[in-house]
């Protein structure tokens, strides 16, 4: 593969800005069937939490314009589960490792880096999820509050040296305010963004289409909202940003990384083309050929008007 | 490693079988090679962003055919069967786990609505295999009648054509001659298969059961389309994958 492609977050380097997105590739297993899964950046495991979770009931999915909506509600083995079956296979991918940690109190949270700390010869960082709008309490509840990140992400970053990456919701008025407090908290990343929050509605029942009534829209329709975040927030942060939000091609890559982000999630179109990362890996490496550049040096390049 | 794909594939005939269903015929030898019954594919729907899933009806290896049934229920759907031959779709297949039939001497295979579609595979891989097939498919009323064969046992709700009365009632005049050396399948509406389970589990017969649910990607990835089975855990249920882990299960897992 190209060296063109290489980036960096903060110290983590990886050989391409792709990373699977959290929630759509589960732990890498199923994709392995598509492809050679060593082609990407990173893979973002699903959201752990500390007890296994069964997700929420009923009808989890509803067609939208240019995307989905989704109420999974973090279903996941848990953490212990996760260590024990998942972590070497993410490992021996080939893909750098980032664990996706969701909790529903800071002491869940605290509880799970320190069950990950110890093997932190497999993972290269910790995505910490703020931001699932799909459960009751914690995630989207702790990171709509500035003060409330600053003081989840400085106390999570008392307990590990692992890289800390804080994975924000856009269903805030200020992103920059969210983006400042965790980098004050010790982020060496911010993630943006997670999915928006939304409803359906069936007008022939007048109920909504998803069982658990709201579920968080991804896909292509929500890009222009994650690039203008990732905008806004390049020009306050000094810690790097990781894109997030309807990527679908090479060129919403590239997009993404002019934004300012250091590298990019793929999510959504991984579940209508599985081996979406594949072709867009080959686009990027093209791109990089006929243009004559690396890729980590268009990171915030956006020439405002 | 061969690598699964995901195939570009075209509409090669298309037929209404009445008045919102319609049987496609696509060209993909990859698939119609490969496919056993109970599989789906998951397929590109128009404008629409998600794929949707389609129990495969049929296969024509010669001519590398598949076949699906699609009932026009939404805008995917409705999309789908405005298509004309010729017209490309993309295709992820064949996909989930299919029946297992073993050593089963005799196969009785139940269904209704869309459920015929996959019936009519199991009844054409079984019969060339030479094993000994009962069919009995329900509907709600004559109109709605589709893919019925000679020897079919027939019922429908209406009784305007038929025995009058579910599925169950149709099973009750089949012979069974040795309950432990036959196995059921069924496929439809989820009171349907529920009420299948239950009379063949009393019969102490076993059942396969195709479970449906709202898919997102039909390969395992988003955990959207969940189907609760049972587990010895404190909850004394899990929710497993319909795409992944389905969609046929054991009727004796499923959590109704």
């Amino acid at each position: 593969m190209s060296t063109s492609l290489n980036v960096n977050v903060g110290k983590v380097s990886l050989k391409s800005p792709l990373i699977l997105a959290s929630g759509t590739c589960n732990f890498g297993r199923e994709l392995a069937e598509y492809y050679d899964l060593s082609i990407l950046g990173g893979i973002s495991s699903k959201g752990l939490t500390i007890k296994p979770r069964a997700g929420n009931p009923g009808v989890r999915v509803a067609e939208c314009a240019s995307g989905m909506l989704n109420s999974v509600g973090l279903q996941n083995p848990g953490v212990d589960y996760f260590i024990e079956n998942d972590l070497d296979f993410m490992k021996a991918s080939g893909a750098a490792v980032i664990v996706n940690v969701a909790g529903h109190s800071f002491e869940d949270y605290i509880a799970m880096i320190e069950k990950l700390d110890p093997h932190k010869d497999k993972i290269d960082a910790l995505e910490i999820n703020l931001s699932c709008p799909n459960v009751k309490a914690g995630c989207m509840t702790i990171g709509s509050d500035p003060e409330a990140i600053k003081a989840i992400t400085s106390k999570l970053r008392s307990l590990t040296d692992l890289p800390l990456w804080i994975k924000l919701t856009p269903n805030v008025t200020d992103i920059k305010a969210t983006a400042l407090a965790a980098q004050e908290g010790g982020a060496d990343a911010v993630v943006l963004i997670n999915t928006l929050m939304g409803m359906r509605i069936d007008i022939r029942t007048r109920r909504p289409v998803l069982t658990n009534n709201t579920g968080g829209y991804s896909g292509p329709a929500v890009k222009p909202v994650a690039i203008r975040m990732v905008a806004e927030c390049a020009q306050v942060l000094d810690i790097p940003i990781v894109g997030c939000g309807g990527v679908a091609d090479y060129k919403d890559v590239i997009e993404f990384m002019i934004a300012g982000a250091s590298a990019v999630e793929i999510g959504t179109a991984c579940l209508v083309h599985p081996a979406a990362p594949v072709m867009i890996t080959d686009c990027l490496e093209n791109y990089c050929e006929e243009n004559k550049l690396n890729l980590k040096d268009l990171t915030g390049t956006l020439q405002r008007w | 490693m061969e690598y699964k794909q995901e195939y570009k594939i075209k509409l090669v005939s298309k037929e209404f079988l009445n008045s919102d269903t319609c049987y496609l015929g696509f060209e993909c030898p990859g698939i119609a090679n490969t496919a056993k019954p109970g599989q789906f594919v998951n397929i590109s729907a128009g404008t629409q962003f998600l794929k949707r899933p389609f129990g495969i009806a049929s296969t024509d290896k010669d001519n590398g055919i598949f076949y699906i049934g699609v009932k026009v229920v939404g805008k995917g759907t409705r999309e789908i069967s405005d298509f004309e031959t010729g017209a490309l779709f993309d295709c992820l297949g064949p996909l989930g786990n299919g029946f297992v039939f073993g050593d089963y001497e005799n196969i009785i295979l139940t269904g209704g609505g869309t459920g015929v579609f996959p019936i009519n595979f199991a009844y054409e891989c079984l019969t060339s295999q030479g094993k000994t097939v009962e069919v009995c498919e329900g509907f709600r009323d004559a109109r709605q009648v589709i893919l019925n064969k000679p020897g079919y046992v027939l019922t429908t709700d209406a009784g305007d054509i038929g025995i009058k009365g579910t599925v169950i009632a149709g099973l009750d005049t089949i012979d069974i001659a040795d309950t432990s050396k036959t196995l059921v399948c069924c496929v439809g509406p989820i009171p349907m298969m529920k009420a299948v389970a239950a009379w063949a589990e009393a019969k102490g017969m076993k059942c396969f059961v195709s479970m449906e649910q709202r898919m997102g990607c039909g390969v395992g990835i988003c955990l959207c389309c969940t189907v609760k089975v049972k587990d010895d855990g404190p909850d004394g249920f899990k929710n497993v994958r319909c795409c992944k882990e389905g969609p046929v299960f054991d009727s004796r897992e499923v959590v109704w």
